[in-house]
């Protein structure tokens, strides 16, 4: 194939790719405005913000029962909340562990990466046969909660573990050597470089948790989870509402990932080199 | 005073330190000169602790340090890249040992102040407290690193090839800025380098680390002119190592037969070794009265400022080199392919025995 | 030296070496159990929270079923029903079948895509803003990026609109949603990005003198491709493909919005066993499940070490 023919098909292709991937949002976001007449399709039959209003219960009551949004949404932050802290505490541990060499390393390497691998409904399915063996009873705070961090700590784990690879360890060396203790040493050296690493570890165990609903379908127990409560609707035919919770969670993750953005910006922006010359003054 | 007994550092199969013995005295500053991958590096982190023996002893004023926590040693470390910590100021980088070290730590901010503010004094840095250490120049890194270390009054001062991160012309200059910060506070510094003209600049006794041991341990000048074995000649990149066998009072070398003025039983296997500027060069049928000479052939010249280097190839193969000194040239134009008579005086060989 | 370490296996390895051993060797011993201090808890919450479930499942795959209870006396019964039944057994065929489907689509989708990124893009701004792109979706829920494809293939959906205004189409295409068409689109759009990500990160790797001095021998794109970038680009796809396949394996949301129930997987199997309380069959299709999945991860894991490559 002619190479010069080849680069703007394939920029055309990844063009084609986008719009694959974005279109079907883009088309929801639209259809989130429709009146409160028109179904979940075109065409518009006028533009509103009727079913947004709905969403939020103010809209006056009508035949579409509102979305149960409320308190799952609280419950699904609080579990994204406990999810993140255990498991990016369990990530950093373990691999500030993999920093050294021992034997076993591959295995148990292995053994936390599953925990992202093996399919929620799976392991869902088994502790919930084990909660029931074990007379427990499921919750979104218990159940739940140790299955999300089972999906989750591989990937602060994973981060975590690329952070210490690129870690320069003579500062820790330097610390101790001026007499620090390790302990101080982590919380006062090695804590800080790595916390950019954690902040990302945090951002993605946080959305992975929040967002996270077949390792929750069994072991929730009563009362739902955000993503089970729009499960739920599933089942039924879907209004407009729904979309417009889309718009409205996917606007929530962009702050999430904004507040992020701006952290490690202040963050980075103190300790970054900005000046790495040899120049003497 | 420092003392290393014994020490042998294994790392599998590989042996980096072989049983041996060094003694820093106090109020000294020793270099220590070995080739890369010469287990130089190795050596300062068993003293530092960050890695221990497996065999030997590690002392310092007669206290065992091996098997002692790092932070319990009270030793300083200044590292080639400096490692600084990146996320803390100038300032905070000095006072940081110094604030959260486990003994001796100061809770007063103002003394922590003045310790800092001295500290960087001694370096020349005063003004420069309040910058990020991504804000400043390698040089000043360099010696933000010397003032956090020597804030904490360590017992001695261990120094990575402190030098090897900077350009020629500081490392020149911090050269005798720390022979001079050494001299005011009294601490013996444990210089570690590649570099012989380092080595030999720094350090008012050297010593040379090869196979895993020390070599020799002598003062600049005695080391230079009289290496005691090959392998401290090889170091010091200055002495020329004719390896051979003594038959009948004369060591058959491989560039022919050479006059040797010591006694040496037959069949010795030794090597000679003559200094790069110790050799003259000219005309096989115009050597001087009084010369040793061998011939070899001009490969290629090598201008080095105040200095040039010309090679030399025998007829087996070693290379030879001969050093000539702008201010006062020996050599005669020289021709490369062309075959020289290389002399020298029997004064300036120095024998080795054993083989190469 | 280090032999001490490994004989007597019932002493605690502290007391092997509180005398007579190296600092090195207490040292190593020292590092070591650091280590496996700051793994246990890990560890252990994997071992009880994920390894001792899975078991669980395996477990209660034996035990009896009754209708709306099942009992730990041991039978085979679920087994010999589930595999006897043509509804299970087609289970089965569906989800490998749609599995190997989407597998291909992510890959034809994403390759090209990623060696676009990886290869051809050279600004390194503009790769890595080509990559969040395509990771910003993830950012909307799951569920409402399944859902999103409702208002997208349905009767009245903007495809059939859009096709039927160029007159391409008189009626609106009814094959396009509830149906494993729909299945096989909506979990390619979410999985692609698991492909392109993985490829790309290889790609970009490679040493650009490399391609340099081939084009300069007068290779031509062609071979270039094939003799450098598609080998190199390989651990990235098996990489891909495993990320790919545990998801697609263990998949029902989009089978169950997205199908109209036309499409049952493993996953939907048990999920409407559970919700009829048959907990037994329900663990009888997890363990199938949990064999494919095995079978495939430990085939890709043949071909590239995972540690390695992260």
């Amino acid at each position: 194939m002619e190479v010069r023919l080849l680069r703007p098909v394939l920029m055309l292709y990844t063009a084609l790719f986008l719009l694959f991937l974005y279109g079907p949002i883009i088309i929801l976001a639209i259809l989130s405005f429709q009146s409160q007449s028109g179904g979940p399709q075109f065409p518009i039959q006028e533009w509103s913000v009727y079913w947004y209003r709905h969403l939020l219960g103010l809209a006056e009551t009508s035949r579409v029962s509102q979305l149960p949004v409320g308190e799952s949404l609280v419950r699904s932050l609080v579990l994204a909340f406990m999810t993140t802290v255990v498991s990016v505490t369990l990530g950093t541990m373990s691999a500030e562990a993999f920093r050294t060499r021992f034997k076993g390393a591959g295995p148990i390497f292995y053994l936390i990466i599953l925990g992202m691998m093996v399919p929620g409904v799976l392991v869902g399915l088994g502790v919930a046969l084990l909660a029931n063996f074990l007379d427990i009873g499921r919750a979104w705070w218990s159940t739940s909660f140790v299955l999300h961090v089972v999906y989750t700590f591989p990937f602060a784990f994973l981060v975590m573990l690329a952070i210490f690879n690129r870690f320069d360890r003579s500062v820790e060396e330097a610390s101790l050597s001026l007499g620090v203790s390790p302990a101080k040493t982590f919380r006062r050296v090695t804590f800080p470089l790595i916390f950019p690493g954690v902040l990302s570890a945090m951002l993605f165990s946080f959305t992975l948790s929040y967002d996270e609903f077949s390792r929750t379908l069994f072991t929730a127990g009563a009362d739902l989870t955000l993503p089970l409560s729009i499960y739920g609707t599933f089942s039924v035919e879907i209004y407009p509402n729904v979309f417009a919770f889309g718009v409205l969670t996917t606007l929530f993750s962009f702050t999430l990932l904004a507040i992020y953005g701006l952290l490690m910006k202040r963050f980075t922006a103190r300790s970054k080199s900005r000046f790495a010359g040899q120049e003497e003054t | 005073m420092l003392e290393l007994k014994g020490v042998t550092r294994l790392y599998g199969d590989v042996v980096a330190l072989d049983g041996l013995d060094l003694s820093v005295p106090d109020d000294t500053y020793l270099s220590l000169l070995g080739a890369s991958g010469s287990g130089k590096t190795t050596l300062l982190r068993l003293i530092a602790g960050f890695e221990e023996p497996d065999r030997g002893e590690v002392l310092l004023n007669g206290e065992r340090l091996d098997g002692k926590p790092t932070h319990l040693r009270d030793i300083g470390f200044v590292f080639q890249n400096f490692a600084l910590f990146s996320h803390l100021s100038v300032a905070e980088n000095v006072a940081f040992g110094l604030r959260y070290r486990e003994v001796g730590r100061l809770e007063n901010e103002a003394a922590i102040r003045e310790r800092t503010q001295h500290a960087l004094q001694l370096v020349g840095l005063e003004d420069f407290g309040h910058r990020g250490v991504g804000e400043i120049s390698g040089g000043q890194r360099q010696r933000v690193a010397l003032a956090r270390t020597l804030v904490t009054e360590p017992r001695i001062v261990l120094l990575d090839e402190p030098l090897g991160a900077l350009d020629a012309n500081l490392r020149a200059r911090m050269c005798d800025e720390l022979k001079s910060i050494r001299e005011r506070l009294k601490v013996s510094f444990l210089h570690v380098t590649g570099s012989e003209t380092e080595a030999l600049t720094m350090g008012d006794t050297v010593a040379v680390l090869a196979e895993g041991k020390i070599a020799q341990v002598d003062d600049s000048r005695s080391l230079f002119t009289q290496p005691k074995n090959p392998a401290s000649a090889r170091h010091l990149n200055a002495w020329n190592l004719l390896p051979g066998v003594v038959k009948g009072g004369v060591l058959h070398a491989s560039v022919g037969k050479l006059p040797i003025g010591e006694q040496v039983a037959d069949n010795t296997s030794v090597q000679l070794a003559v200094r790069f500027d110790d050799i003259g060069v000219c005309a096989p049928s115009d050597v001087p009265a009084g010369h040793d000479y061998f011939e070899a052939t001009y490969v290629t010249g090598e201008f080095n400022g105040p200095t040039a280097l010309s090679f030399f190839r025998t007829p087996d193969g070693e290379l030879i080199q001969v050093v000539d000194h702008l201010s006062d040239p020996r050599l005669p134009h020289l021709e490369e392919g062309k075959s020289y008579a290389l002399f020298f005086s029997p004064d300036a060989a120095v024998l080795f025995k054993g083989a190469a | 030296m280090y032999t001490n370490d490994k004989k007597s296996p019932g002493t605690p390895i502290l007391a092997v070496n509180t005398q007579a051993t190296s600092p090195a060797a207490a040292r190593e011993v020292r590092d070591r159990r650091r280590a496996f201090l700051l793994l246990t808890p890990g560890v252990l919450w994997m071992l009880l929270f994920m390894l001792l479930p899975l078991g669980m499942v395996i477990y209660v795959s034996f035990w009896t079923q009754t209708t709306f209870a099942v009992k730990p006396d041991l039978t085979t019964a679920s087994w010999e029903q589930f595999l006897s039944s043509a509804t299970y057994l087609s289970a089965i065929g569906t989800t490998l079948r749609v599995w190997v489907i989407v597998l291909l689509a992510t890959l034809i989708v994403g390759y090209p895509v990623a060696l676009f990124i990886g290869l051809f893009v050279k600004n390194r701004t503009l790769q890595t803003a080509l990559l969040v792109a395509c990771v910003i979706p993830f950012w909307t829920s799951f569920l409402i990026r399944v859902i999103a494809w409702r208002p997208m293939l349905g009767t009245e959906g903007a495809i059939n609109i859009i096709l039927m205004k160029l007159g391409i189409i008189s009626d609106p295409l009814s094959f396009l949603l509830f149906s494993e068409f729909s299945v096989i689109v909506g979990m390619t759009q979410i999985y692609c990005v698991f492909m392109v990500g993985p490829i790309t990160f290889m790609i970009a790797r490679i040493d650009e003198s490399v391609i340099e001095a081939a084009r300069d021998l007068g290779a031509s794109f062609g071979t270039i491709f094939r003799r450098i970038v598609l080998p190199l680009s390989l651990p990235g796809v098996i990489v891909g493909t495993i990320f790919v396949s545990v998801m697609v394996l263990g998949e029902f949301a989009t089978a169950a919005s997205l199908s109209g129930r036309k499409v049952n997987l493993l996953g939907n199997i048990i999920v409407s066993q559970v919700g009829s309380l048959k907990w037994a069959f329900a663990a009888v299709a997890g363990v199938v499940l949990t064999v494919i999945i095995t079978v495939v991860i430990a085939l890709a894991l043949r071909v590239v070490d995972l540690r390695k490559e992260m």
